[in-house]
């Protein structure tokens, strides 16, 4: 509940059109209610009349007529502007968690599932618009609705006055508050079912081959079929208590219907009321619980969506790995960087890198080699401030890579990591993405510099093929180039590989480092690799073992 | 749409109950008619009405039981037909062979799985009872109020029908709106997707803007999109509350004005018969209402269909897949022949040309060649993963011949990029064996080195692995691959690329316990590293969709790089 009040700033922002919705649906069920009155007053004191009487016509009919298409029209009005608000609401929500989710880069892995990502920034994103429109929207046109005709009653049958105020107040807030405790735990199990369910099928996807090559499609189907079960009962569950719910709201506003009726004819017989006011208070009575129906109905959703509430809030407020900046100063020119006593440990203790030193020129090509698992790419995370040192220093151009703003860091470094990915888009865009402003003829470059322009030349659409979600029309070693090109391609003066010739044969490997001094001229380089390096790239070999880096052996 | 029969008696329960519903709204109706009418205008005492109160309660009270009775059984039986088409779905893309083609976009098929077979949910729930309730239940209040007033009865007669028809012109131009809203969607959740996928990627190359405000326009197209399908939608709805009001105005206006004595057709109608075609009224448009209420649902359902078939299949096709077989016993290490092989791509391009391959049983061969160039479309083929044309054996019997459970418990095929599914370290392993003893899991792991960084985890083999393999390293990912190979006993092993991301001195360790594990199998390595390829018996060259022998002693010796360059 609390995570609501999160995203409450963001309502503000949509108030006007939330508060002109509200104010069409008042006006539309109080016209409904007008309606039914004027109609039951209407129908009884005609009868009550003596035949040829003069009986003014004009006035009741006009109002039946005017109230029946001020009802229409207010009505349509109300719809198109909650929806639209609603839905300029969700855009505005998709932008502010992307926002807030990119200064949180890279997530918990462990502990975030990335179905479970996916799920959270779609489906509850979605589940956040039942909150307005259909929980809070109803809910004060029900009570603004339910104190006028209260009023009304007061006036002129004081009895129906009060049993129509505690129905309303049960109706409208006792019976809902009721179901949101009954269905808030199930609401939270529902959403996380709901992401479960989705976890399995992008296994299912993603590690198709995988499941056919062990042949365990029945036992995945098996966890399937579970989890939709589980969804599935839970649905019920919800749908039950909702339906209880409306059940109990329908007998309530019956009963109250014959109390009046009931108090009604007692004043009648002792003559305190007219007959056609009573047939007024009724027929208005049965319109104005249009307001308390749909509350209930609702609130079954509210609660699934204040579940999906607390889940945004969850990520939109994870601590950021890294703290930024506060006064970021520039970075002066120069690729130089220099490793000062640099010690890193993972969360649970194990300690990876132990006053590490490490001084490399502007424009110098430094490759490091090591067992796997020593802390390589832990070093180069290090120098993106993927991670920040535990202790010790990294400097660029002798400056501190702490104070200094982390875009302005990424314009300057590099980074082809172990797992970057190649996007849903063609291979234009993709490479593009690393510099907007690269002509063909750059992008091309790039391309032969990661050995991949033969096999784009080939293509039938070129630059243009759309390449898959996970590069699944390119071979791993075709994506992964892909991916080098991009990096190379990247305006950086300084640029870090990690394992750039990993799914490369030999050749193609050979030939890529050899190339390295010319393709990297002038800016300074750092290469994590497990190949061997070719005596012609002159370059600075180091190898990482415990924690420090040494000259290898000879 | 087909689906109806899964869902059992209890869509039928979720029909009826309205329309006993409605027969019992009509006395009820009559009841307040006669109370209302009865002692306002003959001033008959509040004693002799008080039984007709206490029916309309006990009306009101079974009423809400009905609908609450009705509610749940449409609940259940859409459930029942989700669960089920979700099933038949799942079954399909585990069954689904996706060959060479593109692999349908994870986001949209898990759009499809998950939320565009919820959206089938009220189509079933709601609108086929509401649907039915507007075939008959206005007729039926129309023929009980023609003896009471004809007038009444030809007014609502002649509104009534009206309202499907305007309805369904603008229900039309609805269902076209609805169809591009849910491929929007659809769009929308294979873009989120992917851009989470690389969100580290894209704030290094330094797009957080651009990619935050692709996300922002995505959404306010699903937004314009969305807006036209409601429009469209609401319209539809303010025509019927337009005849609605015609009728409830008219109704009253009538009635008022017979009273009046200036309507000559039913000068001796009453009070109760006027005030209970005053409370029919709006009862005779509810029924309908409530169908365009839900009346969107139908254009969501089917739309959601639509989008299901294009991203995972067609519904009709749909057939659960039969249960596996026992599993089978080996007999020693596997003889593969591979005759005339051709692999075409989707663009027409030969991967395979003619290829042929002899493997004797407990050979080991490795196969080399430049990425891309059809090695892993190979092995994909002996796998039977890919379709292929040419002839595969298996030990002198076709591949296509052999039962599915028997090829699989006969090759082992690692691939190059396995998948870590969401849970442990040790679930992950005991994927190849479900009911692996924890013991074998250990032995396990410890063969193909997991334990080597696994124990310097929190939780050891007990550590969450998130799904697609996050938080494990490329060579880490591998070695849990790996390790799945050590719970099976297979004739034939195939291993994709086993000993990438790793340094020499692991990869000397792991191809040890490779080697060792497959002494008494056959084994086909495709790989780019000398020293792995060394290990094998043979060594062929794959090129040009061709497999050519490497002389193993030439190779070492001529090909060695590092001797070579200096």
């Amino acid at each position: 509940m609390k995570a609501l009040f999160f995203f409450a700033p963001l309502f503000r922002a949509r108030l006007r059109g939330f508060s002109l919705a509200l104010l069409l649906s008042l006006i539309t069920i109080a016209a409904g209610t007008a309606l039914l009155g004027v109609s039951g007053w209407f129908l009884t004191a005609t009868a009550l009349t003596a035949l040829g009487v003069s009986f003014n016509l004009f006035a009741p009919s006009a109002a039946v007529r005017g109230f029946s298409f001020i009802r229409i029209l207010s009505r349509y009005f109300e719809k198109l502007i909650g929806h639209n608000t609603t839905l300029a609401l969700l855009s505005d929500v998709r932008r502010f968690l992307f926002e807030r989710l990119f200064p949180r880069v890279p997530l918990p892995a462990r502990s975030l599932r990335h179905g479970d990502l996916v799920s959270r920034l779609t489906a509850d994103v979605d589940a956040l618009d039942t909150l307005f429109l259909l929980a809070i929207g109803p809910l004060i046109a029900a009570l603004v609705i339910g104190a006028i005709v209260a009023a009304v009653l007061f006036a002129v049958l004081p009895v129906a006055g009060w049993i129509y105020l505690a129905a309303l107040l049960a109706a409208a807030i006792a019976i809902p508050l009721a179901l949101v405790i009954q269905t808030d735990r199930t609401g939270t199990a529902l959403v996380e079912a709901a992401a479960i369910l989705r976890t399995h099928v992008l296994d299912a996807t993603l590690g198709h081959d995988d499941i056919v090559l062990f042949g365990q499609q029945d036992v995945v189907r098996a966890r399937f079929t579970a989890a939709g079960n589980t969804l599935s009962r839970l649905r019920k569950r919800q749908s039950l208590a909702t339906a209880i719910a409306s059940g109990a709201v329908q007998t309530l506003t019956g009963f109250v219907l014959i109390a009046i009726l009931y108090f009604g004819l007692v004043a009648l017989e002792t003559g305190t009321l007219d007959g056609p006011i009573l047939a007024a208070i009724v027929f208005g009575v049965m319109g104005s619980f249009e307001a308390t129906a749909t509350i209930v109905r609702s609130v079954g959703k509210f609660s699934a969506a204040a579940a999906s509430a607390a889940r945004l809030h969850e990520i939109a407020t994870m601590p950021p790995p890294i703290r930024e900046a506060q006064r970021p100063v520039p970075l002066p020119k120069g690729t130089d960087i220099a490793f000062k006593s640099v010690s890193f440990a993972y969360p649970d203790g194990t300690k990876v890198l132990q006053h590490l030193d490490l001084d490399i020129a502007s424009g110098e090509h430094v490759a490091i080699t090591g067992i796997s698992g020593s802390g390589k790419s832990t070093l180069l995370n290090l120098l993106l401030r993927i991670e920040d040192v535990r202790e010790g220093a990294i400097e660029i151009a002798g400056t501190d890579i702490r104070d200094v703003a982390l875009e302005e860091l990424y314009t300057r470094v590099a980074l082809l990591s172990q797992d970057s990915p190649v996007f849903l888009d063609t291979i234009r865009n993709n490479l593009l993405l690393a510099r907007t402003d690269a002509s063909d003829a750059d992008l091309w470059t790039a391309l032969r510099t990661a050995r991949l322009e033969p096999f784009v030349r080939g293509l039938p659409s070129g630059l243009d093929t759309l390449v898959g979600e996970t590069g699944t029309t390119l071979s791993v070693g075709q994506a992964r180039r892909l991916c080098l090109a991009r990096t190379v391609l990247a305006p950086a003066g300084i640029v870090v590989l990690d394992e750039p010739t990993s799914g490369l044969d030999a050749e193609t490997e050979a030939a890529f480092l050899a190339d390295i001094p010319g393709t990297f001229r002038g800016r300074t380089l750092l290469l994590v690799t497990h190949a061997q390096i070719p005596e012609n790239a002159r370059m600075r070999m180091l190898v990482l073992t415990n924690g420090q880096l040494m000259e290898p052996k000879q | 749409m087909g689906l109806r029969g899964l869902a059992g008696g209890a869509l039928n329960l979720a029909i009826a109950t309205p329309l006993v519903s409605g027969v019992l709204l009509v006395i009820q109706a009559a009841l307040l008619a006669n109370v209302l009418g009865l002692t306002i205008e003959d001033g008959v005492p509040l004693l002799s009405v008080a039984p007709l109160i206490g029916w309309i309660a006990a009306l009101i009270l079974l009423r809400a039981l009905l609908a609450v009775l009705g509610e749940q059984a449409g609940q259940a039986g859409a459930e029942a037909i989700k669960q089920s088409l979700r099933e038949k779905l799942f079954g399909h893309l585990l069954a689904g062979r996706h060959g060479l083609h593109l692999a349908p976009a994870s986001g949209a098929v898990s759009a499809g799985v998950v939320d565009q077979v919820e959206a089938i949910e009220p189509f079933f729930a709601r609108y086929i009872p509401a649907m039915i309730s507007a075939a008959f239940l206005p007729v039926a209040f129309v023929v009980v109020l023609m003896p009471i007033d004809w007038i009444v009865g030809v007014l609502f007669l002649l509104t009534a029908p009206a309202i499907p028809l305007f309805m369904a012109l603008a229900g039309m131009g609805a269902q076209a709106a609805t169809d591009r809203q849910a491929s929007a969607f659809a769009r929308l959740s294979g873009h989120f997707a992917d851009r989470l996928r690389g969100l580290t990627t894209l704030k290094l190359l330094g797009r957080q803007k651009t990619a935050t405000e692709e996300v922002y326009l995505a959404s306010e197209d699903l937004r314009r999109r969305t807006n036209a399908v409601l429009r469209i939608a609401f319209l539809s709805s303010a025509i019927l509350e337009f005849f609605a009001a015609l009728g409830v105005a008219g109704v009253a206006l009538y009635v008022g004005l017979t009273f009046l004595g200036l309507l000559p057709f039913h000068p001796e109608l009453t009070l109760v018969a006027g005030l209970f075609a005053l409370i029919m009224a709006p009862e005779v448009y509810q029924p309908l209402r409530q169908l365009a209420a839900h009346y969107h649902d139908r254009a969501a359902a089917r739309s959601a269909l639509v989008e299901i078939e294009r991203h995972i299949a067609k519904i009709d096709a749909l057939a659960l897949a039969s249960p596996a077989a026992a599993p089978v016993t080996r007999h020693g290490p596997a003889a593969l022949s591979v005759r005339a092989l051709d692999v075409v791509s989707e663009t027409g391009a030969s991967i395979l040309n003619h290829l042929s391959l002899d493997l004797r049983p407990g050979e080991a061969v490795a196969i080399m060649g430049p990425s891309g160039c059809g090695k892993t479309t190979l092995a994909r083929a002996i796998a039977r993963i890919i379709p292929a044309s040419g002839s595969i054996t298996l030990d002198g019997r076709p591949l296509e011949e052999i039962a599915e459970t028997h090829l699989r418990n006969t090759l082992v095929f690692i691939t190059q990029k396995p998948r870590i599914f969401h849970g442990t370290i040790a679930e992950n392993i005991a994927f190849a064996a479900p009911d692996a003893a924890e013991s074998a899991i250990h032995a396990a792991a410890e063969r193909a080195l997991v334990n080597s960084f696994a124990d310097e985890l929190p939780n050891g083999l007990n550590t969450l692995v998130g799904e697609g393999g996050a938080g494990l390293s490329g060579g880490q990912a591998q070695r849990v691959a790996l390790a799945r190979l050590f719970l099976t006993d297979p004739s034939l092993v195939i291993l994709d690329e086993p000993t990438a991301h790793l340094d020499g001195d692991t990869e000397a360790r792991l191809l040890d316990a490779i080697f060792e594990f497959c002494s008494d199998r056959s084994l086909i390595i495709l790989t780019h590293s000398r020293p792995t390829a060394h290990r094998a018996d043979r060594i062929l060259r794959l090129a040009a969709g061709e497999l050519l022998p490497i002389p193993h002693r030439l190779h070492a010796v001529g090909e060695n790089r590092g001797d070579n360059r200096t």
